[in-house]
Order: structure tokens, then sequence, then C-alpha cells
């Protein structure tokens, strides 16, 4: 309290105090800004208040006033004797009263400039930091005047139960949606309390090397280095992190800008087969497609058909085994075959109808088709570790790369797959944060009903009960569905468009602060969390990891290896004893569709010894005898040859 | 390029009790009619070469008699195909299970025959253009298996195998080879064939257009009823080897004649009938043959009759017709027990294989298996065995 006050609270009959706004003046010199923290103490009252517009005026009656004592001359106008005096008026909007009862308008006093016990009352984050079950995360420094804050979010309101979601919005490039969620993440994993259980994060990355560079540091500045001493964190990369990205289709070289031999290690093919695909079929059918007849065939295809004997005489005399795709392009070609023999009249197998069949048949052919890389065909899957996932654990699946349609197959199968096993409480954590970048085009506010939307609404609506929190970030919060941001408890902003900032979605921000937002500066943000009755400007660090650019050129792509090649790197990435010169030696000659099988199965199996395994799994080398003509058998003596004749 | 495909002669196997008048085993002597048979057809053929995909021989330690036999038929084709090769690849049961035993093929080298017993080997024959694998039971047994894949330049590129290609077989089939290795269809690569020339499974049966199982040349399986019921199934009448025609992908079937009737006779119903009106039918339905029981192998099912009744069956009768047939069963079957279940709740009794069923549904299974699949494998299973014992 030794400060001096910076201003002093006045309320007149037009400008008058409420128990929710008031106005304060203060010197021309003062630090007091938009977004700044002040609290107001008068006769037993704490009032805190944040800045959320300012004006400045002077004694003048209209400012033909000033044009005629300047005799219409600028320059004169800066040489009066005497300066005019000039009065700084500032508006805030109350934080916290202390007490809380009775509510009452803010009484005229001195103004002083929040400190960090300040801070900590103002945002009512007493209530969830400090003690042994404290439950904050830092977000941010809260910077004014030369004073700088942490503050904190409540994890009970960001990962649930109490709420639970963030939304983040700002341009693009300015180094806000994906810079704060790597620093979010970094904070959450540095300070999610033991007491609260363990959680993983699960990134998709959906357009170029943004999120591809979670394991390696970046070079931060002294200033970035003092801001996460300041927040209690450390500058660290996460330490447990796995890649997971789809095989082009040539099924062996990845299909991500992770291709840098260095980072081979924890990235891994990410590969599906028929029943994964089946399992979300809906998925892959559009609007039009979305009926009781397809839904019934696919229902019968997946309990009857897929992964179990089917027998059908009328179809072929032995059982079908469907595993891939290849063998239910075989099951649709006997169904098929079998209505044509029908003739006239054959056009429903088994109450289904079929153009229905058709249908199916053709959307199903159509994902093992646009997604050769991700779908295969020989019904190995290689899938993310359900059931296993580690505490602190991040595991990001890069779908840049593949078809939208693809993108969304993931994108529905992984969500749902999470909430199943949180579900059923066996993941292997606690809370899973799921991060989902262009939420514009996932979840938009118009345009047709998908199985993608629906399914991000249901997570934002159930997501928390369950300890699936929906993180997520778009350039334009109003085209994103309502509901969906809606359920954020906790919303970010970066610097906005102006014409994001005039729809009616930010209606409750002052113009100033709708300024100050369009003018955001890299590294700031606001911050809307369900503890704070304002939002908050809050400064954050550079995240400790490589950004997608600098990644690149420290790990420029491999590109496209050739086939021998990226097998052996596969297998090298299992074991760093194995020579690429055995592998080619062991490869050569050999099907590419066999290596890959053998690869396929090593990996699935990851036995001690792999390159023995890769080797029988391709089976031994059986070597050509060329094979010269005997002469010279005796004749046959005739005669009895044992049996009688 | 014409290739002649046999499969499973099973030499040496003996059935039943009935000799020749030299005093081998009538059925053994059958079975090596049935292999001098196809080796005739096969020598009036004239095919490029011959393979012979596995289990020429019933046991590891064949008799001495079938031996010499085998030695003679191969000789045969050999002087009357001097320039055809021939290949040999060992079955389940002709492939010793200790490399100590050593196996008697390797005597058929001596007459110029390619015998794979352990190994697979890639037999190349540049003035035919013709590329054989040949893959016997141990190599798909093995550790490691053989790259079931083509190799070099030659046009025609055929694989012999010996095993079973999984999940191509009808799966209510009658009758089970057991001990074969298994193959997957993807492993086996059926595509990049010209030929695949299969043994194991003894009736005949197409896998592929260009892949086949001959089948086996006489009825040499534990339960021939079955083979039977099979072939009826599938629209195969008789036993015999195949002529593919390597350029023009064609397949002909060479039937091998039977050396006596198999007749499996249509079942009598015996419920309420007094044993003078079941030997009156069962007599009725033997006589009815052409020609009489005299060295059939027949089989008369007679169902739902009670001990007392079959006690009172004409067995003299019944003993001149067997000794008359080679093989005749009659399987007299009394009728399904119902009983008693609990305090006086009327409840049918449950048969070996239902129980086996509940019992597999209800016993503890670690969490990973398929119940489902888990109690299917076992009823399976049980089915197999119960059928083996009615054929018996």
């Amino acid at each position: 309290m030794t400060a001096p006050p910076v201003g002093r609270v006045v309320a007149t009959e037009l400008k008058p105090s409420t128990p929710h706004q008031f106005h304060f003046w203060t010197a021309r010199e003062s630090a007091i800004g938009i977004g700044a923290i002040v609290r107001v103490q008068e006769a037993g009252r704490t009032v805190y208040g944040v800045v959320t517009d300012g004006f400045a005026y002077s004694d003048l009656v209209t400012p033909m006033h000033a044009v005629l004592g300047a005799d219409g001359d600028p320059v004169a106008a800066g040489q009066e004797p005497t300066a005019r005096a000039e009065i700084r008026l500032f508006t805030a909007a109350v934080l916290r009263q202390m007490p809380e009862e009775p509510l009452q308008p803010v009484p005229l006093g001195p103004v002083w400039l929040a400190d960090d016990a300040d801070v900590l009352l103002a945002l009512r984050m007493d209530s969830y930091t400090g003690g042994e079950r404290s439950s904050g995360v830092p977000v941010g420094l809260y910077a004014a005047g030369g004073l700088e804050s942490p503050v904190y979010l409540d994890c009970d309101f960001l990962l649930g139960p109490e709420a639970a979601h963030l939304n983040i919005t700002g341009v693009s490039g300015l180094a806000t949606k994906t810079s704060a969620v790597e620093f979010l993440l970094t904070s959450i994993f540095q300070t999610f309390p033991p007491h609260k259980g363990s959680v993983a994060a699960l990134c998709f990355n959906v357009k170029g090397p943004d999120l591809c560079f979670l394991d390696r540091p970046a070079s931060l500045s002294p200033e970035d280095c003092r801001i996460y001493a300041r927040l209690g964190l450390r500058p660290e990369p996460f330490p447990d992190v796995h890649y997971y990205a789809p095989l082009r289709p040539d099924g062996v070289n990845l299909n991500t800008l992770r291709t840098n031999e260095a980072l081979a290690a924890n990235t891994e093919p990410l590969i599906w087969g028929l029943r994964e695909v089946l399992d979300y079929a809906e998925v892959v059918l559009n609007r039009d497609d979305i009926d009781a007849k397809a839904d019934a065939f696919i229902d019968f295809l997946a309990e009857r058909v897929v992964g179990r004997e089917y027998q059908d005489d009328m179809l072929r005399g032995r059982a079908f085994q469907v595993q891939s795709f290849a063998d239910l392009e075989e099951f649709f070609r006997a169904i098929f075959d079998f209505m044509e023999v029908l003739g006239k009249g054959g056009e429903v197998w088994k109450t289904h109808h079929l153009a229905t069949i058709r249908k199916v048949r053709n959307r199903l052919s159509n994902i093992s088709t646009r997604s050769k890389g991700l779908v295969t065909d020989d019904g190995a899957a290689n899938d993310l570790p359900w059931g296993s996932f580690a505490d602190r654990s991040v595991h990001v699946v890069d779908v840049a790369g593949l078809d939208p349609l693809a993108q969304d197959l993931v994108f529905a199968r992984i969500v749902s797959k999470l909430r199943e096993h949180l579900e059923r409480r066996d993941l292997g954590v606690d809370h899973v944060v799921v991060f989902v970048d262009e939420l514009n085009k996932y979840a938009p506010g118009d345009g047709p009903e998908t199985y993608v939307r629906k399914m991000l609404l249901d997570l934002s609506e159930r997501g928390r009960y369950l300890g699936l929190v929906l993180f997520s970030a778009q350039q334009f919060r109003s085209q994103v569905q309502r509901r969906v941001v809606g359920n954020a408890g906790t919303g970010v902003y970066g610097r906005m468009d102006a014409d994001e900032l005039a729809t009616p979605g930010y209606a409750t921000l002052s113009p100033a602060t709708k300024i100050k937002l369009a003018t955001l500066p890299k590294g700031e943000l606001m911050v809307r969390h369900p503890h704070f009755t304002q939002p908050i400007f809050v400064k954050f660090p550079r995240p400790p990891v490589l950004g997608g650019r600098e990644g690149i050129e420290r790990y420029p792509p491999s590109g496209d290896v050739s086939f021998t090649e990226a097998v052996a790197r596969r297998l090298r990435s299992l074991d760093r004893r194995i020579s690429p010169d055995s592998v080619y030696a062991a490869i050569d000659g050999r099907r590419e569709e066999d290596v890959r099988r053998a690869l396929s199965a090593t990996r699935r199996e990851r036995p001690v010894d792999p390159f023995t395994y890769f080797v029988a799994c391709l089976g031994k080398r059986v070597a050509a005898e060329v094979v010269v003509p005997r002469r010279g058998i005796p004749a046959v003596r005739r005669g009895d040859d044992g049996y009688g004749a | 390029m014409r290739l002649a495909h046999l499969a499973d002669p099973h030499l040496g196997v003996r059935q039943y009790h009935r000799q020749t008048p030299s005093g081998i085993n009538q059925r053994e002597a059958d079975v090596a009619r049935a292999f001098r048979l196809a080796v005739d057809g096969v020598i009036a053929a004239r095919p490029d070469a011959v393979v012979v995909a596995g289990d020429l021989f019933h046991s590891v330690r064949p008799t001495n008699a079938a031996i010499l036999f085998a030695f003679k038929q191969f000789q045969r084709l050999r002087e009357s195909l001097p320039s055809a090769p021939i290949v040999l690849v060992a079955g389940n049961h002709d492939t010793p299970r200790s490399a100590e035993t050593g196996s008697i093929l390797r005597l058929f080298e001596e007459l110029g025959v390619d015998v794979a017993v352990d190994e697979a080997r890639r037999l190349e024959y540049p003035a035919l253009d013709l590329s054989v694998l040949a893959v016997p039971h141990h190599a798909l047994v093995a550790a490691e298996r053989p790259e079931l894949r083509p190799d070099g330049a030659a046009r025609h590129r055929v694989m012999v195998l010996h095993g079973e290609i999984e999940g191509v077989l009808p799966t209510q089939r009658h009758t089970v080879e057991y001990g074969g290795a298994l193959v997957g269809l993807r492993e086996l690569g059926i595509e990049v064939w010209t030929y695949v020339a299969l043994g194991h499974y003894h009736v005949q049966h197409k896998v592929a257009p260009n892949a086949w199982y001959s089948g086996s040349l006489e009825y040499v399986g534990t339960n021939l009823w079955g083979e039977l019921a099979d072939e009826a199934e599938q629209g195969i009448r008789g036993k015999g080897w195949l002529l593919a025609d390597l350029q023009r992908a064609t397949v002909t079937r060479k039937p091998v004649p039977a050396s006596r009737p198999i007749i499996d006779l249509d079942p009598v119903h015996g419920e309420g009938l007094g044993p003078e009106v079941l030997n009156k039918m069962i007599q009725e339905r033997l006589r009815a043959l052409p020609g009489g029981v005299a060295d059939h192998i027949v089989r008369l099912r007679v169902y739902d009759v009670p001990r007392h009744v079959a006690r009172e069956l004409d067995h003299a009768s019944i003993r001149a017709y067997k000794a008359e047939a080679l093989h005749l069963n009659l399987d007299v079957r009394r009728p399904e027990v119902r009983r008693t279940v609990g305090v006086g709740a009327p409840g049918r009794r449950q048969t070996l294989p239902e129980l086996v069923r509940t019992y597999l549904a209800n016993r503890p299974l670690p969490a990973e298996l398929d119940r489902e699949s888990f109690v299917r494998v076992g009823g399976e299973l049980m089915d197999a065995v119960e059928r083996d014992l009615a054929g018996a």
C-alpha cells in the first residue's frame, strides 16, 4: 500500500457510479490503460475494476473556441502562453466488491493500480490458487503500469467437471491460436495438480507443419524465459509426444511433413482396416445418403458379415470371411452376380434393395480409394494406443495431407473412441484435451448437418463429465456453431479482424476494448473465464516448442524416398541397429505388396528382433536350381508290381 | 504346355479286414490300382510335366510292397515320359517328425524325380520355360516359411503345395483332413502363378481358375461317407487327377474308375417297428442293390431302434451280408433318449456335442478370447469327431 493512488473516482449526475461500473480521473502521465485492473478503497469497502474505456477533454466549450484562440493557425496553437487544462477520465467495469453484500455503487475514493495480491482478489483467483489443493493453471501475465501479475485459470473450469473446454479466436499468422494452445498445454502439463488425476492431449494437425515439432525445444529470448520464471513454469518441450500420420499411397512413405530421419523414432503410421472404417461408415455417407435403408445395410455388414464367417449358399458354396476391403468387394460381387442370375425381379437381396447395396458399396470403396494410405487392404491396422495413454503424453494425429472425407473419418473415429474409453474409464488417463483447429470448417454455423459437427457438438455438451475436453480454434468465432463455442467455459481472443468484432457476438465489449483487440500485439490475449466477471488481457511467452516454420528449416522433410529406403527407415525406427544395407538385401527382388505386409506385421508385433521377424514374414528365399534332365534310367522289368498287375 | 496334377495317393493305406488272394489288404490293393490307373492315364495323356502334390504314401514308414510298387510306377512314368519333369512333394502323411528318420521319397530321385521333402525347392526347366516351386508340408510348418512367390523369367510358373488354404474350403464340409499346414490366401498369392497344384483336401476342389485341389485317387480318408457327401454337394462324382493346359488356362478332370462301388443307402426309420419288419426292410434295401453287396462298401443307417429290438434283429443274416460285402456298416442307432431332469421336470438329456457346447459357453475364459468363436470351434471339432465315429 506504499504506492500512491493513481486517480480518484468521480460520479456526476450524467456519469454516476453504479454497482457494476464507475469512472475515475487520473493525472495526464498516469500508466492506466485499457484493460488495467484498479482498486478503489474507501470506508471499509474495496472495489476492483478493469478499465474498459477512456476519455480526455478540456475546458473548451466547442472546438471553435480553440480555432479562434489560435487564429486558425495550428502552429500558433502550440505556442499559447498557458497550457489548456486537460482531464483524463476512465471508465471501469467492476470485477469484485469486498464485502460482496450489500452490493452498492462504487464509493468516491482514491484509485490504485492493482498489484499481485489485488489481481489475485480481483479475479477471484484466491479461491483456487494457493493452499495444498491449488487448482490454478497459469495462462499469462497481467501487465499494467510496470506491474506484472500471473493470471491463473481454474482447472476445474478448464478441464471439468465444473465447466470445460476452451475456444480461441484470432486472425491467422500472429502467433495466437497454435502458440497459445502450445503454451497452455505446457502450463497444464506442468501444473495440473496430482489430486485431480492424470491428463493427456490429442491434437489434430490439420494444416502445414504447425504441430509437427512439439517434442523439439525452441530458442527463447531472455524476456520469454523471464515470463516463464514469473509464471513458475519451465520452458521445456513436451517430453512424451507420439505422432501418427497416414501413409502415402505407396504404403511406406508417411504423409506428413515430419519425415526427417531425426524425428522418425516417435512418428508412426496411422493405418485402419475395414472394421475401423465400417464402425464409422456414417461419416462417409453424405446427407442425401443417410437414410434408414443404408443404415440397415451397414448394420447388417457390421454385425453379420465383417470379421466373421458368413455363409450363404445362394451366393456361393463356401463361407465369406470378410476382413478387408478386397474381401468386401468379393462379397458385393457375389451379391451382384447372384442378382444378375435372378434377372428381372431380382432387385431385393435379404430385404435390402440393390440400389442401396450399390450405394453403400460405392461409398465404402470410395474411402478405400481416396484414402489409400490411411485405409489398408490387408486388414492389419495400426492405431492409437487405446487403453494405454500415459499421463502428460501428447498424441498428434497429422491429417493435413488427407482428403477431407478421410479427415472427417479420422476425427469421428478418434473422438468417438476417446469417448468410449473415457466412459469405461479404461483409456489410461482421466482427462484428455482434444485440440481441433479450423473449427469454422468442421463445425460451421450454417451448412448441412454433418457427422463431425454432430460429434463436436456432443463433445462440447457432454464431454466435461467424461474428462473429454475440447480446445478449439478458429479465425471467425461468429461462423462456428453457436452451441459448440457457447459451451466453451473459457474463451481466448487474439488479434481480431474488425469485421468479426462488428458481429453481434462481441456487442458486450466496449468500443475501446474492441479497438485494443483489433490491434493486439503478438503474444497478448484477452481471456474470458468463469471466475472473471470481465475479460482480462494477458501476455504469454512464446511456446517452448519449435514452431512449424522454424521446425521445417531445422528438420527439413526428407521428401518421398524410394520404396526400399522408406522400408529401411521404418525398420530402423524400430531398431537403430538395423543397417540399411541388410534391409536392401532382404527386400531385393521381393514384391512390394509382400514387403508392405511383412513391414506391417513387424510394426504390429513389435518383436525383440524386428529385422529377423521381418525377414521371417517375408519368407525364406528359395534358390533356383536348374534341373538337368537325367538320362539312362533303367527300363522297367515287366512283371508283378506287388499288387497283382 | 500341359501339366498332370496328382495328389494324395496314400499308397499303403489299409482299411477293413478283407485280403486279396495273395494276402494283401484289399483296400491297399484298391489304392494301388487307382494309382496305377492314374499313371496309365498320365502316360496316355503325355503331359509335358507331372506333379504329385503330397501324401504319396499313407505313412512315414510304408510297407515294402508299397515302396516297391511306387518305385515301379514312377519308373514306368519316367520310361514313358523321358523328358517330362516329375515333381514330388512330401505331404503331412509322409513327412517324418524328426530329421533322423529320413524320407523314403528320396529313393525316387534315383529315377530322376525331383523330390522336395524338408525344404521348398525352386526347380527350373529352361527347355520348357517352366519354373516349379515345390513346397512340402515340412517347409510350411517350419519356423521360417519359404517365400511363396515366383522368381525368374520363366513363362510358366507353377507352385506345388501340400496344405490347407485358409477359408477356401466349404465350412460345412463333412470331411476334414487333419494335420495340414494352414496357408493364407494372400500368402499364397494365387494371381501371380500360372498354376497352383494343391494337395491335402481329398475332394477335387477349384480354389481359383488356376488353383486346384486335385483330390485323392481313392477314398482313403477317415470318413469316406463324409467324402461322398461332400462330392455329392459339390456335384462331383468319383476320384481322379487333373490335366492343366497352362497356355490355354484350362483344367480337365481325368477320372479314375473306382475299384468297387461305395454305396451309402437311404436310411431306414425304425420308430415303432418290430424286429421282423425291420429285418425285412433291411434285407429289401440290401437286395435291391444291383449285383448285391458282394465286394461293395456299403452303409445302411437304421434310426430309432431301441436296444431290445436291435437285439432281436436277424444277426445271422446280417453276418452273411457282412461276409459277402467288402465292408457293410449297418449303423443301427437308438432313439434319442428323453429323461426327466431335476424334480419331475421333463427335459431332454443333452447329447455329448450339446453338453460340450454348454460347457464351453459357460466356462471362464481369458478376456481377449471371443467366446462365440471359441464355442463354435469347439463345436466343430466335436462334430468332426462325431462324424468320424459314425463313419468308422
